[in-house]
């Protein structure tokens, strides 16, 4: 086991499985935005794992998860806002999730762009990087959108928040 | 032994999001833990050095498998809605 794949069994270890703690318990204001913090941290499991296996294969994994994670985020926004209406995540707590998520990307990501070197691959390797990023900041400003429809608003319409 | 280490914790991982996704009753909340069992899934088979699956069970366990539960979640729930207002008329 090298340096990569303990840093990849460490990021699983101390990033992905609190988050993963975070999805399976509490309300839908903590599952929802802690499901994108797991995909993210997951995705760069991936890119760590790539490297320290020597596979530059396994980074479509990381690529194609960068992609879908935002857009499963997206998915439970938009078919659980009720919920996300009637209790809203915290400002601050979703603040602090997208700098975790920002500082995550970037403190793997820059590492594995040096030791790649010059060329194809690291410009893959930055595109997941802003991709995360990106996806990070649409699924938090979704979340708080979610959160403001809330305001103001009567009995639910449509959507899952009876019986709750 | 610390070769298997990776393994070992995705092993774990998947028990762990598989016993958790029959323990929870609720299908809203069972969405988010089948999400995180293909998840995990996804990481087993990375580690084991299939990453085409890993590929095709990101794309199954991530979006599709969650959006299928919640969209039947919602129908039945909007189902049973418009029944209880017909009885009250």
């Amino acid at each position: 086991m090298n340096g990569w794949t303990a840093a990849g069994t460490a990021l699983l270890l101390c990033g992905f499985a609190p988050a993963a703690c975070g999805v399976a318990t509490g309300r839908a204001r903590r599952r929802v935005p802690a499901q994108n913090v797991a995909t993210t941290f997951l995705s760069l499991v991936f890119l760590l794992l790539s490297q320290g296996f020597a596979r530059p294969a396994y980074v479509d994994t990381a690529l194609m998860l960068s992609v879908l994670g935002p857009a499963g985020t997206l998915l439970f926004v938009r078919l659980l806002a009720d919920q996300l209406a009637d209790h809203p995540p915290g400002q601050r707590w979703l603040r602090v999730l997208t700098a975790v998520n920002y500082v995550a990307v970037a403190a793997v990501v820059l590492p594995l762009c040096v030791a790649t070197g010059p060329g194809r691959a690291m410009v893959k390797l930055l595109v997941i990087g802003v991709l995360l990023a990106l996806g990070c900041r649409v699924a938090t400003r979704a979340v708080q959108a979610a959160a403001a429809m809330g305001h103001g608003r009567g009995a639910p319409a449509e959507g899952m928040s009876d019986d709750r | 032994m610390t070769g298997e280490l990776p393994v070992l914790l995705g092993l774990l991982l998947v028990a762990a999001a598989g016993t958790g996704a029959v323990l929870v009753r609720d299908p809203v909340r069972q969405s988010f833990v089948l999400s995180l069992l293909g998840l995990s899934l996804a990481t087993l088979f990375l580690l084991l050095q299939a990453p085409d699956v890993a590929l095709s069970q990101l794309a199954v366990g991530s979006a599709l498998t969650p959006l299928m539960v919640l969209l039947s979640v919602r129908k039945v729930r909007r189902k049973a809605r418009s029944e209880r207002r017909e009885e009250r008329e």
